[in-house]
């Protein structure tokens, strides 16, 4: 009993340490500026009005606006209709900060867009993952050829290469044919997943012979039996290849920097980050807190949903 | 339909030779069994016809036409696998109708989701729905076609299995102990439904087995496999009967054999001191062995040949199993009475046996089977 109790106490504890930078992010997405300098307000802030000082800025009123606004003030000289459209201004630049974060986050850099990229990124390379993984997996797992175990340790070497020590010659090689700042660059080099060829070959040696000799004798060639026997047995593994290699790419905040230099339409959601980076111009922690909550939503999300079959996926007993 | 001809064909992997030379032909619409210990590269010589395994030298012909070299897909034999192999995310129709649509549907037609939209799909596809329910009614099934394998009881998948082999018409069915996997009271059932619709297709069957019960009951010739050679290839009551090997005889047939080592000399048979009244070939000398069935073997008082006494007795109902220690040998036999000579037969009771002189089976001391003269005789009167 009080083993269990202390087993879960540490439990928690980790939790608590791996929930704490989430907790903090969720947190300041809501708060106001003032309540994060100042580390007060609790979880939600107490989301007082407050004023977007930038917005006010924006909207200060030069002489043709005052020329303009005469009419409506017709007794007041100028730098009393000045102090009245200023407070005009300030009135409609007033909000509440979850709001101010939000809105901020979706209006100071196209943060949709970056999204959109984020989803046509992680899919394409995903697809391409499997197309390439499975026929390999297959090859590696129940073909017998010549060759076949020092291909598969040439994939279990891979495994072992850091991303980031070929990084260079891999843009050197992408900027060489031009293709830097395109999709392409974004997802080239990942299509070869070896750890995606690993699982999955992992996985096939479970599948029994007789079944793809089966497939063989109904009529099915080699490829044939990898996209209509093996794919469909292998969805539990698949999905856990999917949350691995999605998490992986959605987040990946290293490689698009690298290859997208100028042009921010290609921006993934990490790099919409660095629109918030701190200028000149002031912190923005709540809003730049707002976007990253709005980027790791739609994985949490997914996770949720596939949760039970990702697990099966993981410990690989979901067939027979 | 059709014949196979299998010629000289042999396997090796690595250093070991797991088939010696393997000839066999196969008519059409015969009932074969390969029948032999694990190990004895029976269910290899299954895969090579099939075209699943390469053989290393020799060919396999199809209605006379070599295949060698043909892939499995394209040799238009249907396989019958031990484990089943269903495909798990299918439904039973969908299992059963993968030969057809892998064969009679284009690659377009086969595509998923628009497939079934492709000019010409609709006819095909109803026909082959037309040919899954026809398959699942002779194998009565036809309730479970919604049903994933996951759902379905051991016996239940082996007739999915058959159904998926038999609902194109091929030209050999291959099974592979399609009945291993299924208890005792299973196995007798199906076993003689096999035979049954063996006999309605009039279709060849070569089938796999290590069990000779399963073999001597459905088959019309049985191909007795032992270290990678076909010892004999003939009729049941042929290979019972009069077995060429010694190694036959002692696979075929429950219980075993009986074998004894006895001395020749001079066209007379010594087991120990006694002369036994089975006449040899006078040429034949030196130790031998003979082989007597358990039947062979009666009580006898008198005109007693072998003693021993009782030390093990099996009642099965309708039949009775003594096992008997010999005086003067450390073996035991094994004879069977029938229940009337229950009495007889108590536990260390000793009694006499005797056994017709032509029932025994004569093998050399290679083992190789040695026609008896009176056997020749006892054969010709009946002639």
């Amino acid at each position: 009993m009080t083993r269990d109790l202390w087993k879960h106490l540490i439990l928690i504890l980790g939790a608590l340490v791996v929930i704490a930078p989430f907790y903090m992010m969720v947190s300041y997405s809501f708060k106001s500026p003032g309540e994060i300098d100042r580390g007060e307000g609790g979880f939600f802030g107490r989301q007082e009005m407050m004023v977007d000082e930038r917005c006010v800025k924006l909207r200060d009123p030069d002489r043709e606006d005052v020329a303009a606004a005469a009419p409506r003030f017709p007794t007041q000289t100028d730098s009393q209709i000045r102090d009245a459209l200023v407070a005009e201004a300030v009135a409609d630049c007033q909000m509440r900060p979850i709001v101010f974060n939000y809105s901020k986050a979706f209006t100071e850099a196209p943060l949709l867009r970056y999204l959109l990229n984020g989803v046509i990124v992680t899919a394409s390379i995903f697809l391409i993952q499997i197309v390439v993984a499975l026929p390999a997996a297959y090859a590696l797992a129940k073909l017998r050829f010549l060759g076949r175990e020092a291909v598969f340790s040439l994939v279990l070497f891979c495994l072992l290469i850091p991303v980031h020590a070929i990084a260079l010659p891999l843009y050197i090689m992408l900027a060489k044919v031009g293709l830097t700042n395109t999709y392409a660059a974004l997802v080239v080099p990942w299509t070869i997943s070896v750890f995606g060829i690993f699982l999955m070959r992992q996985f096939f040696m479970t599948v029994p012979d007789d079944l793809i000799d089966a497939a063989r004798m109904d009529g099915m060639g080699e490829f044939a039996i990898v996209w209509r026997v093996m794919l469909p047995t292998a969805i539990p593994a698949l999905l856990a290849f999917a949350i691995f290699s999605v998490v992986a790419h959605w987040n990946d905040y290293f490689w698009p920097r690298i290859v997208v230099t100028g042009n921010r339409d290609l921006f993934t959601p990490p790099l919409g980050l660095r629109a918030f980076k701190g200028d000149g111009d002031g912190s923005f922690f709540g809003p730049m807190m707002a976007t990253a909550t709005v980027i790791v939503t739609p994985l949490i999300v997914a996770f949720l949903v596939a949760q039970r079959r990702f697990i099966e996926g993981i410990t690989l007993s979901g067939m027979k | 339909m059709a014949d196979l001809q299998i010629d000289h064909v042999t396997k090796t992997f690595g250093d070991t030779q797991v088939l010696k030379g393997i000839s066999l032909d196969i008519a059409d619409g015969e009932f074969v069994s390969l029948v032999g210990p694990s190990g004895c590269g029976k269910s290899t010589l299954l895969r090579i016809i099939a075209g699943l395994e390469g053989q290393t030298s020799g060919a396999i012909r199809i209605r006379g036409q070599d295949v060698s070299g043909i892939r499995a897909a394209d040799r238009n034999l249907s396989m019958v696998f031990q484990s089943y192999a269903l495909y798990p995310h299918l439904t039973v129709a969908e299992n059963i109708s993968v030969p057809l649509k892998m064969r009679q549907l284009s690659a377009a037609q086969r595509l998923p989701v628009i497939g079934p939209f492709m000019p010409g799909a609709r006819g095909r596809n109803a026909e082959i729905a037309a040919a899954v329910k026809h398959a699942a009614q002779t194998l009565e099934i036809d309730r479970l076609l919604d049903r994933k394998p996951g759902q379905l009881s051991g016996g239940q998948r082996q007739r999915v299995a058959l159904g998926r082999a038999l609902v194109r018409e091929p030209a050999a069915f291959l099974l592979d102990e399609p009945l291993s996997n299924l208890d005792a009271k299973l196995r007798v059932q199906t076993r003689t439904e096999i035979a049954e619709l063996h006999r309605r297709l009039g279709a060849t069957f070569v089938y796999v087995t290590h069990d000779q019960v399963e073999a001597m009951t459905m088959s019309s010739r049985i191909a007795v496999m032992m270290g990678g050679e076909i010892l004999q290839c003939d009729a049941p009551d042929e290979v019972y009967n009069n077995p060429l090997d010694i190694r036959v005889a002692e696979f075929i047939g429950s219980p075993k054999i009986n074998i004894l080592p006895v001395e020749a000399s001079n066209g007379a048979l010594r087991f120990g001191d006694v002369v036994l009244p089975t006449v040899a070939p006078k040429a034949l000398k030196g130790p031998i062995r003979i082989g007597l069935r358990p039947e062979a073997l009666r009580l006898a008082a008198q005109d007693a040949v072998l003693t021993g006494q009782v030390v093990h007795v099996e009642n099965l109902g309708s039949e009775i199993f003594a096992q008997i220690s010999l005086t003067g040998y450390d073996g035991r036999v094994t004879m069977r009475a029938a229940p009337a000579q229950r009495g007889s037969l108590r536990i260390r009771a000793n009694i006499g046996l005797a056994f017709e002189g032509h029932a025994a089976l004569l093998f050399d001391h290679n083992g190789k089977r040695v026609f008896n003269p009176q056997v020749a005789a006892a054969q010709s009167e009946v002639a």
